[in-house]
């Protein structure tokens, strides 16, 4: 039964990716392509699905680390103000005249802010030698307000066109996505990914609290900071590929929850393909719905998946949701 | 390794500990646990059992003074083989996710790399919990709740179970089916347990029990040398009269309200 499950769930996945490669404003036919639908492929929706993919999978996997390691089930990465801190920096990289890396200077800043965020979220969260859940959920919501808030005021005493645009990106935006973030990206999703998969063990142990994860031999603040390392990695690398989505982090780990179970060993990795593939379905919605008008991926994944989630809400009988 | 040895296999040597910014304190507190040994911890709310049973585990270190597994020094072990031989058992049991009572049992599985001979299936039984397996936790009562975490430790296997008041939200019928399941681990595997206890009548049926107050020991000792009626008054700072019954329990003397 589980295994059928995991199949189907394996399955639509890959449905999904391969619907959102050939679907789209136009039709592309892989096995009869024109010159122009093979350009249309390799530089436009090839890179676009694979940043959507990307970044679906780091939230969805950073929404479960988090809501386990963090032991609450509204936890999800942006709470802590790692995307507030990431739009911020990427704001001031651009009002300072800060160009350094040419094209990817916003990404590059926003990656850069992002994991400063995630440090410092870590230092406030810091006491006695370790985590401590509670505190670094409030130091990050504290962080948050204070980083949106000064973004707030920038927005409203500059005129600049490039932060103005900045911010845009910010909510969500991959309709400018091309190969040149990509590699860089996926190697940190990938290391994220790998470690969270690696240490999931120690990541249920942490979901029964603190004492029966030492109980059962795990270092409790090692292993709490190496997830917490983890998802700070992966949360950054998505912000710099696409900005902020919203939905997926916190409600992608439920959802799976109630579809494949609560099992970390399995959680993380199909909320990061549930995440992906949600968003790459939510990407191909949000530019075929009404061309050449894109509505961006942010808000079409919450419109399709809130509804979702609700219903399953009602429908399965767990009270831990 | 073990079979020489003869001495206590779970030792706190003149231990102590304040939590940082507390008052609350172990002053100078030395116990030993033998192989299987039963000792009831006993003492008033705040006296510090709880906090005993952390530094017996390992979970926060002393002061001063040192905690001693197999006489080598409890912070020398490395986690997953400590957690072989050392279990502690938490008072307060919250889980909010929604696990299946067969995948938090099997987490007792974690310290090892080669599963232990005990199967998940059995340890489920033995709690009678087997009917229930594929059931979400946050769906059980607590009372079951407390049984599929002691079906975690009997996978987990250790032969030292630090138990911090086990039998909270278990109604009379399981903790007895505990406490006999308790002694035939004892009879078959020569498990030691140290048990965190505030009914003085299940601490009557222990064969040691020591009685804390303001985390020094009061006495320890059979319970009938050591349960006496001034002990438990000033233990639990309470003024009642007690008597013994003819098969031992205490009941009070007078109406309480």
């Amino acid at each position: 039964m589980h295994k059928v499950r995991i199949t189907l769930f394996l399955l639509m996945a890959a449905a999904i990716l391969v619907l959102a490669l050939i679907a789209g404003p136009r039709m592309i036919n892989p096995l009869a392509m024109s010159a122009t639908e093979r350009e249309i492929l390799l530089s436009i929706r090839l890179p676009r699905v694979a940043v959507a993919l990307l970044m679906g999978m780091a939230l969805g996997a950073s929404g479960a680390i988090l809501q386990g390691v963090l032991r609450n089930p509204l936890a999800d990465p942006y709470i802590l103000g790692i995307s507030s801190g990431a739009s911020l920096a990427a704001a001031l990289g651009l009002l300072s005249g800060f160009y350094v890396f040419g094209r990817s200077s916003v990404p590059v800043s926003a990656f850069i802010g992002a994991s400063l965020v995630s440090v410092l979220v870590g230092a406030f969260g810091w006491k006695r030698g370790g985590l401590w859940p509670e505190r670094l959920l409030l130091a990050g919501i504290g962080l948050n307000f204070l980083f949106s808030a000064v973004l707030m005021l920038l927005m409203s005493l500059s005129s600049d066109e490039g932060l103005r645009r900045a911010v845009l990106w910010m909510f969500g935006d991959l309709s400018m996505a091309d190969w040149t973030l990509i590699p860089s990206a996926s190697i940190f999703i990938v290391i994220g990914l790998g470690i969270a998969l690696f240490r999931s063990k120690a990541l249920n142990a942490l979901i029964l609290g603190d004492e029966f994860a030492y109980s059962l031999g795990f270092a409790v603040q090692r292993e709490r900071l190496i997830l917490f390392a983890a998802m700070a990695l992966m949360t950054s690398a998505s912000v710099s590929l696409g900005g902020t989505i919203g939905f997926i982090g916190l409600l992608m780990p439920h959802i799976v929850r109630l579809l494949l179970g609560a099992d970390s060993r399995l959680l993380v990795p199909a909320s990061a393909i549930a995440g992906g593939a949600f968003l790459c379905f939510a990407d191909l919605v949000g530019r075929s719905l009404m061309p050449p008008l894109e509505l961006p991926s942010g808000t079409v994944t919450a419109v399709i998946g809130a509804p979702y989630f609700l219903y399953l809400l009602r429908k399965k009988d767990v009270l831990g949701v | 390794m073990f079979s020489a040895y003869s001495g206590p296999i779970l030792e706190l040597d003149r231990v102590s500990f304040r939590y940082p910014g507390a008052g609350r304190i172990i002053d100078d507190l030395t116990f030993a646990i033998g192989g299987g040994e039963f000792i009831g911890l006993l003492g008033a709310n705040g006296s510090g059992k709880s906090t005993i049973l952390k530094l017996a585990a390992g979970m926060v270190r002393p002061d001063r003074g040192i905690v001693k597994l197999w006489d080598r020094p409890l912070a020398a072990y490395r986690n997953k083989d400590r957690a072989k031989l050392l279990c502690y058992f938490p008072q307060h049991l919250d889980v909010s996710v929604p696990f299946t009572v067969r995948e938090i049992v099997g987490m007792g599985m974690y310290p090892y790399d080669i599963p232990p001979a005990m199967a998940v299936d059995e340890a489920m039984d033995t709690v009678g919990l087997l009917d229930k397996a594929d059931v979400y936790v946050t769906n059980l009562s607590g009372g079951e709740r407390r049984r599929v975490f002691i079906a975690m430790t009997l996978i987990q296997g250790a032969g030292i179970l630090l138990l911090d008041e086990p039998l909270a939200n278990l109604d009379i019928r399981y903790q007895i089916e505990f406490l006999r399941l308790l002694r035939r681990l004892q009879e078959q595997k020569g498990i030691s347990v140290v048990m965190a206890l505030h009914d003085i009548n299940v601490a009557l049926q222990f064969e040691k029990v020591m009685v804390i107050k303001n985390g020094a020991v009061l006495g320890i000792g059979a319970p009938e040398a050591v349960l006496t009626g001034p002990m438990i008054r000033d233990a639990f700072d309470v003024s009642i009269e007690l008597r013994k019954a003819e098969h031992g329990m205490y009941i009070t003397h007078e109406k309480w309200f």
